[in-house]
Parts: structure tokens; C-alpha cells; sequence
């Protein structure tokens, strides 16, 4: 369910036959909540970005999606049926932290990834698409990272897939090879290739999925196109200000607010919010008009990162008081439920502590998957 | 693409990724070569003596046979179902049309064509450092093929159900060594306590070692036991296959597809 109580999945429901379907997904780890009832679905050729914390249970949805967990709850449908059911040669996967055998060459993993599939593309095909006809024959161990990450890449792309599912795809890659990688992706859905993908990359998501979704707690608490949740969630521009000097602070800021400006304040600098490009300048004019110095001026537009750091930390201080107040009950029953004995038995200096500890268990992961 | 194509893709990963680790392929191959140095050759057998190695040269063939059919799809299998489990080759295969089966398979392949060679250099050395005078039985191919395949079951469950590498490694060694010794090997059930006797007849390297004993020493006086009065050869290879076909079985099964 999304923050506000409506299903993600409606939100997108539009008549088009979806390609992957999560309704309310469930998984626990013992007593870590992996995936809380989270609802989406992603459409024919969409690109679907997963983003959010670490132990949110990106992983989890994604294995829950592939068929490489078993939801304790709920339905997933891919390609019109179970994960565990559906035709291997429509589906690729990219696991988080995936390593192949480490002395077969970049050519030789290819090559042999596509011989597990019944129509696979050519090998040494995929080898360029991912930019490595160089080092077609070097072993996966003496690859860069980056290298290694790509050969990783094309690995999912062997057999050429409907649905594709990759789970961190350009982590350790440089920009140019996270570039080539955002291309392929862009190229197969531009093909009608329908794609999920995880990401900590913000530019990575902006720039190439269709819709987001926000995971934190494992709740999915925002779906939508990028553009949207920056809109409803992102926060205005803002103009930081870097003064000259720090004895013009309180005059900076008074001289703004007179103007009508939303005026905050940080280490040497004031910061003014909701402001449009063509608004610096008077900005600048108040300022000049009152003799305040300036170092350095920067407008910043709301990005993706703005949304995930205001939902995600929305999320976890929630689930933290939850959490409190979870270990706050069950001393109180330990107590032999008798509350008011703790205010008076010394039990507060231990709140801080239970707290803690319970927090941890539910969002740290423990030894769920990443 | 068909399901051979498939295997010849996971056989030549597999092989080409073993053959490659040359500390591996050093030990596969040192390993019962120094045990033969060791005992048939150094400690030497006597038989006119009393304890251990008291018997002809040829009663111990299975044994050194053994080593490599026992211990190289348990350490091999074992350690493998644990790397490609920490390395999440298991979640990207999964999502492959390649079944649990056939990756078994093909490891099992792998192993035969080590094994296989690795029993060629044993019979060599037995035969030249020990002076063993043993038959080279046909026999020998199927016992050694159905040997591997249960043995490689028997690891893939060790790798599966060990939580790391190193795991995997102590425990093949930790079942592995009792099985050696204990299964008419190289100790002869007469030198066993009675009651010992039905824990024997549980190892499938038992049925290894008395069908091999029967092939390569036909004139054997013990450790060649049949089963009901059945042919021993015929008898022991058919135990060991019913075992292989349980022990691969649960082996596939074992195999993580899911977390």
C-alpha cells in the first residue's frame, strides 16, 4: 500500500496487459519484515525502478518476482503466471553480488550463458554490445570491476529476454561503462523489452525508468513517473546563498523575508526556497541593495534524491517510534503489565537501548538478503 | 537449443574451470598417489604379518580406488554447490532453462572424466609400486561411473546443507574418512568388532569396494560377498546403483533454487 492508503498497482492500471503483477507481498527472515504487503505492476516495455535503503527489500521483491523466494503471502505474476512457472528462455535475471566461475574468459561466459538457452543471441554480439571485444579473452578474475560488472550485464542479455530483472546492474561500473549499460537498457526498451530494475543511482533511475517505486521498511511507499514523485515530494528550487562574511547573515535574511522570501539558514550561507531561475536576479538585487556580499550562488532544481530522502527517512523515523513503542509494551507485559511501576523503577534509562535494538532488527536485515 | 546443448555448455564451464585451477588438478592427482606411496609402498603390505595391511597386495586396489571416487565428488561437489551459492550463480541459473538435474549432471560428467583418469594413474602405480597382480575387468568402468555419480549426490548434499566453503570441506572430510576405512576398504570386516558388521553394510563405498575386489581380484578369499547368493559383481554393482539413483536424487534436490 502507498502512504496515502491506495494500492500502487491502480494507480498505473491503465488496460494494458501487465507483465509482472506483485499484490500484496509479504516475507519475513524469523522476526525481520522483509516485504510488508507491497502491491505493484510494471506494463509491457515499461522500465520500472526500485529504489530505497539499504534492507528495504529491493533484493527480496526482486527474488520474489524471479521465483528465488517464496513469498510468505500474496500473488506475483510474471508473463502471466507463476515466477516458478514461467518460460526460462522469456526471462533474464542480473542477481545483486553475482559472480561467474572466475577463469572462464568475458567471451567464454557468454558463450556460455547463451548455450543454456534455446535461441540465444550470438555471443560475441552481446560481448560488443557490453563493450568488451577487447577483452573477449581475459578471465572474469583479472577484469576490472567494471568489467566484470558488464560481463555481468550481458550474461542477462544472452538470451535476449521479454522480461528482464536486474538487481543493481551498474554498481562498480565507471561512467562510461555505467553509460554504455544505461544505453543497452534504453535500447532494449525502446524494443519492447519489459524491465525491473533496482538502483542506488538516482541519475540511473531519472534516466531510465518509466516509474519508481520508493521502497522503505519493505512498504512500497511511492510509486510513479520521476517527474511526478519530484513534483509531490521533491520539495521547491532553492538558491543557496554563500555570504561573504557572517556578519551580514541577519541582515541578508531580514532584507529577503521583507521580500517575501522563505529564507533558511546554514554555515555561511542563507538558503531561499521556491525560487524560479528568473527570480535570482531579484534575489541578488535585495541582496546588492543592502550591501551584503556574496561568494557564491547555487540553484538547485528538486531531484529524486530530495524524494527518497524525505520518504525514506519519513519511513524509518515512523517505523522507529513504532518499534518504541512495541518494546515499551512488551516490558510492560514482562512487567507483569503494570507500566507506571517502570517510570518509578528506573526502567527509562533502558529505553534508549530496547529501542535501538529493535529498530536494528526490523530494517538492518539481519541476515536477510540485501 | 536442446537439453545436450545444455549440458555440453555446463560441462565445458565446469571443465574448463577445473582444468584451469592447476592447484586442484595437482592434488586431485597427488593425493592418491602419495597414499599408495605411502602405504603399498613404504609401509608395505605383509601377508604373513597381523594387523593392518595383512593381506594381498591386490585386496587394497578398491581402497586406493576409493580415495578418488570418495573424496573428489566430496570435496569438488561440496565446495562447489558452496561457491556457486555465495556467488548467487544458483539465483542466476534458477532463472535458467537449466535444471538442478542437469547442473548435477554435468558436474557429475566432470568428475567421471577426473576419476576416471585418476584411476588410471592409481591401477598404473598400484600395480608397478605395490607388484598388486589384479585383472583389468570391464567391470571396473561401470562401478567407477555408478561410484561417482552417487558420491557426487552425496556432495552436492554436503555443499547444500554446510552454510559455507570451508563447511563443505571439513564435513566431506569428516564423512569421508570413516567411510574410507570402514567400508572393507582397506580394513577387512574380520578385523572389525561383530557388531560393526551392519554399519558396513549401510556405506555404499561397501558395495564400491567388494564389487571392485571382485573385478580385479577374482581370487580374493574375502571383502568379494555377494547378496543372496547373487553373482558379486552383478550384485554390488546393482546395490551401488540403486543407492547412486537415492543419493543423486536427493543430491538435485538438495540444491538451493531459492533462498
Amino acid at each position: 500500500m502507498a502512504r496515502d492508503g491506495t494500492v500502487a498497482r491502480a494507480e498505473t492500471d491503465d488496460g494494458d496487459q501487465a507483465v509482472i503483477t506483485v499484490e500484496g507481498v509479504e516475507k519475513r527472515y524469523g522476526n525481520t519484515v522483509a516485504l510488508a504487503g507491497v502491491s505493484l505492476s510494471v506494463e509491457h516495455g515499461e522500465v520500472y525502478g526500485l529504489i530505497g535503503p539499504n534492507g528495504a527489500g529491493k533484493t527480496t521483491l526482486v527474488r520474489a518476482v524471479t521465483g528465488t523466494t517464496t513469498p510468505d503471502a500474496g500473488v506475483v505474476r510474471i508473463l502471466e503466471t507463476a515466477p516458478t512457472a514461467v518460460d526460462r528462455n522469456r526471462v533474464a535475471v542480473l542477481p545483486q553480488n553475482f559472480a561467474p566461475p572466475a577463469r572462464l574468459t568475458a567471451a567464454e561466459l557468454l558463450e556460455y550463458y547463451a548455450g543454456l538457452y534455446d535461441d540465444p543471441r550470438d555471443s560475441r554480439g552481446v560481448l560488443a554490445d557490453v563493450g568488451l571485444t577487447d577483452a573477449a579473452d581475459t578471465w572474469y578474475e583479472h577484469l576490472s570491476g567494471g568489467q566484470q560488472r558488464r560481463v555481468c550485464v550481458g550474461a542477462a542479455l544472452v538470451n535476449d529476454p521479454e522480461v528482464l530483472v536486474v538487481d543493481e546492474p551498474t554498481t562498480g561500473i565507471d561512467p562510461a561503462g555505467r553509460r554504455t549499460v544505461w544505453g543497452l537498457l534504453e535500447a532494449l526498451a525502446a524494443g519492447g523489452t519489459t524491465i525491473l530494475l533496482t538502483t542506488h543511482d538516482m541519475a540511473e533511475a531519472e534516466r531510465l525508468a518509466d516509474r519508481v517505486g520508493l521502497l522503505a521498511g519493505g512498504e512500497l511507499v511511492a510509486s510513479g513517473p520521476p517527474a511526478r514523485l519530484v513534483a509531490e515530494h521533491g520539495g521547491s528550487n532553492r538558491l543557496v546563498v554563500s555570504l561573504d562574511g557572517d556578519d551580514t547573515e541577519p541582515t541578508a535574511v531580514d532584507t529577503l523575508e521583507t521580500a517575501g522570501y522563505a529564507v533558511s539558514t546554514g554555515r555561511g550561507s542563507v538558503t531561499v526556497a521556491d525560487v524560479a531561475p528568473t527570480d535570482i536576479g531579484d534575489v541578488v538585487a535585495h541582496l546588492e541593495s543592502v550591501a551584503v556580499d556574496y561568494a557564491g550562488l547555487e540553484w538547485t532544481q528538486p531531484g529524486l534524491e530530495d524524494v527518497y530522502l524525505a520518504l525514506a527517512s519519513d519511513v524509518e523515523r515512523d517505523h522507529r517510534r513504532l518499534a518504541t513503542q512495541q518494546s515499551r509494551s512488551l516490558e510492560e507485559l514482562a512487567d507483569g503489565g503494570r507500566p507506571e511501576d517502570r517510570g518509578d523503577g528506573g526502567g527509562g534509562g533502558g529505553d534508549e537501548v530496547v529501542t535501538g535494538s529493535n529498530s536494528t532488527d526490523r530494517h538492518d536485515g539481519g541476515d536477510r538478503p540485501q | 537449443m536442446t537439453r545436450f546443448d545444455r549440458l555440453q555448455a555446463e560441462i565445458g564451464a565446469d571443465w574448463r574451470s577445473f582444468v584451469r585451477r592447476r592447484t586442484a588438478v595437482f592434488f586431485t592427482f597427488f593425493f592418491p598417489v602419495i597414499l599408495i606411496v605411502i602405504f603399498g609402498a613404504l609401509v608395505r603390505t605383509d601377508p604373513t604379518g597381523e594387523g593392518l595391511f595383512a593381506e594381498p597386495a591386490a585386496y587394497y586396489v578398491p581402497g586406493y580406488l576409493a580415495v578418488v571416487v570418495l573424496f573428489t565428488p566430496f570435496s569438488r561437489l561440496g565446495s562447489e554447490v558452496a561457491r556457486h551459492r555465495e556467488d548467487n550463480r544458483f539465483e542466476k541459473l534458477a532463472t535458467t532453462p537449466l535444471s538442478r538435474v542437469e547442473w548435477l549432471f554435468a558436474q557429475t560428467v566432470v568428475n567421471a572424466v577426473i576419476i576416471g583418469l585418476a584411476s588410471l594413474l592409481i591401477l598404473v602405480l598400484v600395480v608397478v609400486l605395490t607388484g598388486a597382480e589384479i585383472t583389468y575387468s570391464p567391470w571396473l568402468v561401470p562401478y567407477i561411473l555408478i561410484g561417482v555419480g552417487c558420491f557426487c549426490g552425496i556432495g552436492a548434499m554436503l555443499g547444500s546443507y554446510t552454510d559455507s566453503r570451508d563447511g563443505a570441506v571439513a564435513a566431506s572430510n569428516a564423512i569421508g574418512l570413516p567411510l574410507l576405512f570402514l567400508s572393507e576398504t582397506f580394513i577387512a570386516l574380520e578385523q572389525l568388532p561383530g557388531w560393526f558388521g551392519p554399519l558396513v553394510n549401510l556405506s555404499p563405498l561397501t558395495y564400491f569396494a567388494r564389487g571392485v575386489r571382485a573385478a580385479t581380484n577374482p581370487g580374493a578369499e574375502s571383502g568379494v560377498s555377494g547378496i543372496a547368493g547373487v553373482d558379486p559383481l552383478v550384485s554390488n554393482l546393482a546395490v551401488l546403483a540403486v543407492l547412486a539413483v537415492v543419493t543423486f536424487a536427493l543430491g538435485a534436490r538438495s540444491i538451493p533454487r531459492t533462498d
